[in-house]
């Protein structure tokens, strides 16, 4: 054998094996191919003890040649190794493959009670403004629910409430306001108060529940104006409803306020009453001990499932005590 | 009330339309319920206009009321209806005795008339646009006036009185039997128009049935007379009924309109039922009749309330179109309060009716400032966000539960009750929140919801020494049906004591301290399976599984636990505070020990706890065991003990020591033998 014929030899071993390689498609294949070329009775090792028969000068060379198709084997064999390994683990990951769309495991949802919600709502704007959250006793007496708030007894102003009284002498207050007075007797002015709370009026029907929620707002500074109130309502139905709400003010009655007002807001068309305000009336605020030259006050006072009605479109009231699990999963 | 639109041009000559005079009133305080556009025979194009009037404004019970108030916003010229003075053929010999309660008193007798004749077709047709029924000529021209005027009449039948008039209180006890056949029993606190021998009526509110008008009738006497307020406040809730009449004076009529009115009705009656007109008779007491006030108003001080700038000319006009009258006085204006307005009364009312005719809407608008305010922890919201967090509905119940859920739930002697219930239903003040998270449960699944987790968060009423109450916060909670929803892949397993009380245990997460439970004695909850939960050694809650026989009373087959904590009595914890852990490894044991089986948890823990030396980190038990292979009286006990050190890797013979005193404390102190 001479050189040449051994660089020719060589040239046809490497391009066997390199297509060998590449035509195997599993592990087992690749090693016995690898075997009949690198192993101990392989092409390769029969190549090397075939150099014998080189001259002396021509040996390094062919070493050098045969030790670069070696190299070129092994190299060839391992990127083939890794593209085999590469495709179980493509194939064993297909094999995996799931139904996505099968449900997933979900756990009980929990909800806050959309008045809660509303109320927290409510609530949050009003503290932005600085208003300290109040509230008082559900069972009251006729003095904080009514004389206090300069409903005289008797008054036909009382007739607007319908009461229930207790076994104790005492009453469900038939609004928030009795927090009024409790707070402003409690502590010196200015005040700026909201009391979210149960109320209670002897009334049943497609569009009155006997106990609903009430918002109470109220502010004594000195300066607090019919303007200011009427801002701070436009400013915090807006917040609330997260538009433009086109909102009415006229006159109406509460004792305890004078001037009074009720504020309308256009849904859908018509008017609808949202809730009702004035300047706190003078003698209220006499009767807690206020300086009523120095300081003017407002209050105001809202239904809270009334105000949650319109913003979630709720039908129906009395959805709110029927406390269906598919009704209050849906807040 | 509801009158004819075209019935307020007895008044002012008005000529808008219906939807603009509505509109007008609304904003004006005299909200329109609903109007109603209608042709009449008789009164040609007209509408019906229904008023909500509050009660502040008695004077516009009347259609001269709200003309009064629209001459007013529209600049009208007002005017009364001309009438016809009717000449006495007659001197009446009835004499007259008014009292203090009942000031004024215009009497007229009118003999020889017909009641067979018909009511004007006008008076007619205007009465049946009021919703009013059409009864007798006298009688419908007597709800004519007090629709037209706001002043009550009543008519008697003359013959049927004896002697002298006289308004009077009643005696204690005196019975009165009404137009409509009730019968009354009076008191003093109630005034009647009497005879010399007895009462006739209750006065400024209904007629007795002895002295009316009937078909029979040929002679009547009329009566147009003022109450005060305060003798007629109060009958209606008193006596439980309402008329026409007494919806008027408890509001407070014109003390100025008795003659008018009756001038007016006899003018009618002459031209229906003719008939001969004795002289009107009066008596009146002038020093008890409510008085006409001067009440000062200043300006600038009302323009800043109303954050306005009305110029004084405005402000004079406005008050003197309500008829207040006004006097310029410098700074200030001074006016004197009107016969029929009863609600002006202070300069707050005077600021009222200037913004009332500028116009509420037109009133400038400023937003309020923003003040800082240091925020508070809202230990409710914190409750229920972990109560949400753990799949939980919150739920609003009445406080109001019924006679029957207070015996099951209640259990406390004297409770709070409304003694005028809606229903009897809702008689009982709730002591606790338990009947309403179990009605709601219960009509859950009635509506098909197995698996139910719900919570409330009020107040429950408590009655001490019959008289006073206490309100006391609670959030209560529930739980029934399985531990998650069943899938494709797996059926949940039902909830159990262990499950409530993991809720409780992370709810409670958020207070100062820890809770301790002993045994309940709530007679709702299951003996075996409850307990009362206190605070330092304060019980403020009980958690538990309800009583078989009260699942049974109330129809419910599977099992529900429940929770309830007093809110008040727990302290939320301040901010948390970071606490270091050690970075060095942790070494465990499992030990197993046979014990009696009354020993409880508790006890094997806190024996581990004390002897398991310095490096003691948690004990935990992982395995319960009762049964086959063991002394029916025992259970096998698995624990898992864990040490660790701040400072160093833990070696075995740091806790050989600990294992073999934990194991002999156990013998020592619980007789719990090593299982080997």
């Amino acid at each position: 054998m001479d050189l040449d014929s051994l660089k020719q030899t060589i040239i046809d071993i490497e391009s066997r094996a390199i297509s060998n390689f590449d035509t195997v498609n599993s592990k087992s294949e690749l090693d016995d191919s690898y075997r009949s070329f690198l192993g101990k009775k392989g092409e390769v090792n029969l190549l090397l003890k075939s150099l014998g028969s080189l001259p002396q000068e021509k040996r390094k060379e062919a070493g050098k040649i045969l030790n670069q198709l070696k190299s070129a084997l092994e190299s060839g064999y391992a990127k083939k190794t890794i593209s085999i390994s590469d495709q179980n683990k493509q194939e064993k990951l297909n094999q995996q493959k799931i139904d996505i769309t099968l449900d997933g495991f979900e756990d009980l949802k929990g909800s806050v009670h959309p008045v809660t919600q509303t109320i927290n709502d409510i609530c949050d704007f009003f503290e932005r403004m600085g208003f300290d959250i109040e509230s008082g006793p559900e069972a009251e007496i006729d003095y904080y629910n009514f004389e206090a708030l300069n409903v005289p007894d008797d008054h036909p102003a009382k007739d607007m409430h319908d009461t229930f009284y207790l076994n104790n002498k005492g009453l469900l207050r038939t609004h928030t306001s009795p927090v009024q007075i409790r707070t402003m007797e409690k502590a010196k002015a200015p005040h700026r108060i909201i009391c979210p709370g149960k109320v209670y009026r002897k009334d049943s029907d497609l569009t009155h529940t006997p106990m609903f929620h009430q918002i109470e707002g109220l502010v004594v500074e000195e300066g607090a104006s019919f303007s200011q109130l009427k801002g701070l309502l436009n400013d915090f139905l807006e917040d609330f409803f997260g538009e433009e709400v086109e909102l009415r003010f006229r006159p109406s009655y509460f004792p305890f306020t004078e001037p009074s007002a009720e504020a309308d807001i256009r849904w859908k068309k018509n008017w609808l009453e949202v809730l009702g305000c004035g300047m706190v009336h003078p003698n209220v605020l006499k009767g807690v001990g206020v300086d009523t030259k120095k300081y003017s006050g407002f209050a105001f006072g809202l239904g809270v499932e009334r105000m949650a009605m319109l913003k979630y479109d709720i039908p129906d009231l009395r959805a709110f005590f029927d406390n269906d699990i598919r009704f209050l999963n849906q807040f | 009330m509801q009158f004819s639109k075209n019935w307020l041009k007895e008044f002012i000559d008005i000529d808008l339309s219906t939807q603009e005079i509505c509109h007008q009133l609304t904003m004006a305080g005299l909200e329109v319920d609903g109007y109603e556009d209608i042709k009449s025979k008789i009164t040609g194009n007209d509408s019906i206009i229904k008023l909500d009037i509050t009660p502040n404004r008695g004077d516009c019970f009347s259609v001269l009321g709200v003309a009064r108030e629209l001459a007013v916003i529209n600049n009208l010229k007002f005017s009364l209806p001309k009438i016809n003075k009717i000449s006495e053929s007659f001197k009446d010999d009835i004499n007259l005795k008014v009292c203090k309660d009942g000031p004024i008193y215009f009497g007229r007798t009118i003999n020889n008339i017909s009641l067979k004749s018909k009511t004007l077709p006008l008076i007619a047709e205007r009465l049946k646009l009021s919703d009013q029924k059409l009864i007798d000529p006298v009688v419908d021209i007597t709800n004519y006036i007090l629709l037209e005027l706001g002043q009550p009449l009543h008519a008697f039948d003359r013959q049927k009185l004896n002697g002298d008039i006289s308004v009077r209180l009643a005696k204690e006890k005196e019975k009165l039997i009404l137009l409509d056949d009730q019968e009354l029993e009076l008191d003093p606190s109630c005034l009647v128009i009497s005879d010399e021998k007895e009462a006739v009526a209750f006065a400024g509110i209904m007629g007795g049935k002895a002295s009316s008008v009937t078909d029979k009738t040929n002679s009547i006497f009329l009566e147009s007379a003022f109450f005060k307020p305060s003798i007629i406040r109060g009958k209606a809730r008193k006596f439980g009924f309402q008329t026409d009449a007494s919806i008027r004076f408890e509001r407070g009529v014109d003390y100025e309109i008795q003659e008018l009115a009756i001038n007016r009705a006899s003018s009618l009656l002459n031209s229906t039922v003719g008939g001969e007109f004795g002289n009107t008779i009066s008596k009146t007491i002038k020093n008890q009749l409510p008085k006409h006030k001067n009440i000062e108003i200043n300006l600038n001080r009302a323009n800043q309330i109303l954050g306005t700038t009305i110029p004084k000319k405005d402000a004079l006009r406005f008050f003197k179109g309500l008829g207040l009258s006004p006097q310029s006085q410098s700074e200030n204006i001074v006016v004197t309060s009107p016969s029929w307005r009863y609600d002006v009364e202070i300069e707050a009312d005077l600021i009222e009716e200037l913004a009332r005719l500028e116009g509420y809407d037109s009133l400038p608008q400023v937003s309020l400032s923003p003040v800082y305010k240091k925020g508070k922890l809202k230990p409710e919201s914190l409750i229920s966000d972990k109560l949400v967090s753990k799949g939980f509905n919150e739920i609003i119940t009445y406080s109001f539960i019924s006679e029957e859920d207070n015996e099951i739930f209640g259990q406390e002697p004297n409770t709070l009750k409304v003694e005028n219930p809606i229903s009897q239903n809702m008689a009982f003040m709730r002591t606790n929140l338990i009947s309403g998270l179990v009605n709601t449960c219960s009509y859950n699944l009635n509506h098909g919801q197995e698996n139910q987790r719900l919570f409330e968060i009020g107040n429950t009423f408590h009655l001490r020494n019959n008289k006073k109450v206490i309100e006391t916060k609670v959030v209560a909670g529930l739980m029934t049906g399985n531990l998650a929803l069943d899938n494709w892949n797996k059926k949940s397993d039902e909830v159990s004591f262990y499950d409530l009380k993991g809720v409780l245990t992370d709810l409670t997460s958020l207070f100062d301290d820890t809770y301790s439970l002993e045994d309940s004695t709530k007679a709702f909850l299951h003996p075996g399976i409850s307990a009362s939960i206190s605070y330092k050694n304060k019980e403020v809650g009980y958690i538990g599984t309800l009583h078989p026989s009260c699942l049974e009373n109330l129809g419910l087959k599977k099992n529900i636990f429940i929770f309830s904590l007093e809110i008040d009595s727990l302290k939320i914890k301040a901010n948390s505070k970071f606490k270091d852990f050690s970075k060095f490894p942790s070494t465990s044991r499992d030990l197993a020990f046979l014990f009696d089986r009354n020993i409880d948890a508790e006890s094997i823990q806190t024996t581990v706890k004390q002897s398991a030396g310095k490096f003691f980190k948690e004990i935990s038990i992982f395995d319960i065991y009762e049964g086959e292979g063991i002394d029916p009286n025992k259970k096998s006990v698995a624990l898992s003990v864990s040490w660790q050190a701040m400072k160093q890797t833990l070696l075995d013979s740091d806790i050989d020591g600990a294992v073999d005193k934990i194991i002999k404390s156990v013998k020592k102190d619980l007789n719990g033998e090593l299982r080997v």
